[in-house]
């Protein structure tokens, strides 16, 4: 239980890794085209429309396995603790980290935001996941170890 | 063992002579059995472009074979060998070399860097091998020449950025979209530009194009013309809405779109990105429309100076191409003078044994 809890967990990381890259990539990419500026960046990044999608289905694909993390960690909690939850550090900034990638998701399949500000909250995510996932073990008291 | 190499190019002879000397690929079977077996040449390979006709030869003896090929050139072409003479060139090696390999880059081009030669380098090697006239000579040299032209395409900026103003505005559509295929283009003005534009999309396999015209008889012709659909400029906004990439190249005094404009049917369109090319002058879209997001503007001055930039840079290239070129000739030659020249004392030596 606990090792399909941190597969899923590693997996959504490297997910929400891939959504990080194509977004910083999507920002040099749209700026060398605001500014009509054909440079080195510009022929080898990729057309800002593939990273686009890159990033919305490394979103969607982070969020869906950090919700099997989630659940598969709580089902684990539970079964060798007795408790669904113990309001740990690093499980509430996860729920945050899900909350925040389930809002960044439906705001983009609704293209209620795209392009640039997508790219940069999937940027600003990543920093989210940074501090999930190595922050809390170093600065906060937490039952999980090191990741 | 030697590379020679006769041929006409857009720097020696006008289009009617090149016309008259390319093969046609089905020409090629006979003309490589004819340099085999009538001409003897051990190895031999074709380079037939719209902006070149050459023949490579790999040859023990090069006397005379240069007018040999010539001639064959004239009965090919029909051309008297008199008048061909003067438009063809001759090369042997290492300047035979050192030719196919700036070809092979782009740097003897008409349009300088230009990646298609490349690709035809290759077919025609591919061609020759296929009908069995390389050997290890030819084999080597042109894997050599494929490489130093894929090198100078990857270490230089040479083949980088188109230089003519529609190129530009498709290379920029491609670089936000990807593969144009499945959007919708608006062409909005149905003039000359409007109608080479459309051409050119075609040719990309854009197949969804609307064409908006002041008088919706133009547009409907044009759009006859070219499977797109007409609509007359009421429907300005809706057909935004609907749109990827919009071309403007009306001749009205003011502009037909505004920042507001835009930023009110951003929202419709859910925030699709919208790329516009504006080409008329004065310009059909407010500049300032360019700030909006997702909203990608370009006008002429933007193109012209993209392409006049890629036209700077390329010529920059030039001289970074040619020290590759001039590192990889020389390892060519070292290979050479090791599997050829070492061995003819032995060859001679061998001759003289008996």
């Amino acid at each position: 239980m606990i090792v399909i809890h941190m597969l899923c967990s590693l997996l959504s990381y490297a997910a929400f890794l891939a959504a990080f890259v194509s977004g910083i990539l999507f920002l040099i990419q749209e700026w060398q085209l605001k500014h009509k500026h054909m440079g080195w960046f510009f022929h080898r990044l990729p057309a800002l429309g593939t990273l686009d999608r890159i990033n919305l289905a490394s979103i969607g694909a982070g969020f869906g396995l950090l919700s099997l993390g989630l659940f598969f960690g709580m089902l684990g909690s539970r079964l060798l603790w007795g408790a669904w939850w113990r309001w740990d550090p690093k499980e509430l900034l996860t729920l945050a980290l899900w909350a925040s990638y389930l809002g960044l998701w439906i705001v983009r399949l609704r293209s209620t935001l795209r392009g640039r500000k997508v790219a940069l909250l999937s940027i600003l995510g990543f920093l989210l996941v940074l501090l999930t996932c190595v922050g809390v073990s170093r600065w906060l008291p937490t039952w999980h170890p090191v990741l | 063992m030697h590379i020679l190499v006769v041929g006409a190019s857009h720097r020696s002879c006008p289009i009617e002579v090149r016309e008259r000397l390319a093969f046609q690929a089905e020409q090629l079977p006979a003309a490589y059995a004819a340099l085999r077996h009538e001409l003897g040449f051990p190895e031999a390979l074709i380079l037939s472009t719209c902006n070149r006709v050459e023949i490579y030869a790999g040859v023990p003896d090069v006397n005379g074979t240069g007018d040999r090929i010539a001639s064959f050139l004239s009965a090919h072409s029909r051309l008297p060998a008199g008048e061909l003479a003067p438009q063809l060139y001759t090369h042997q090696e290492p300047s035979s070399v050192q030719h196919l390999f700036a070809v092979a880059s782009g740097l003897d081009s008409m349009v300088l860097g230009e990646s298609e030669i490349l690709h035809q380098v290759k077919r025609a090697y591919e061609l020759a091998r296929m009908h069995g006239t390389t050997g290890k000579a030819l084999n080597t040299l042109f894997q050599k020449a494929l490489n130093t032209g894929k090198a100078v395409r990857a270490r230089t900026t040479l083949g980088h950025g188109s230089i003519s103003v529609g190129t530009v505005a498709l290379e920029l559509a491609q670089k936000i979209f990807g593969d144009l295929r499945p959007y919708t283009v608006l062409l909005v003005g149905a003039g000359k530009v409007g109608e080479l534009t459309i051409k050119r999309l075609t040719e990309r396999g854009v197949s969804r194009v609307q064409i908006l015209n002041r008088s919706p008889e133009r547009a409907a012709l044009l759009a006859a013309q070219h499977g797109a659909q007409a609509f007359g400029m009421d429907e300005l906004t809706a057909r935004l809405v609907d749109a990827d990439i919009v071309i403007t190249s009306t001749s009205a005094p003011q502009a037909l779109m505004s920042r507001a404009d835009l930023d009110a049917i951003m929202p419709l369109r859910r925030h699709r990105p919208l790329c516009i090319v504006d080409l008329g002058v004065p310009r059909n879209v407010d500049p300032e429309a360019g700030q909006l997001e997702n909203v990608y503007l370009f006008d002429v001055d933007d193109l012209q100076g993209l392409a006049a930039h890629h036209q700077a840079q390329r010529r920059q290239a030039v001289s970074e191409s040619q020290r590759i070129i001039e590192q990889k000739i020389e390892h060519f030659l070292a290979w050479w003078h090791q599997e050829y020249q070492a061995c003819a004392p032995s060859s001679s030596a061998l001759a003289a044994a008996p």
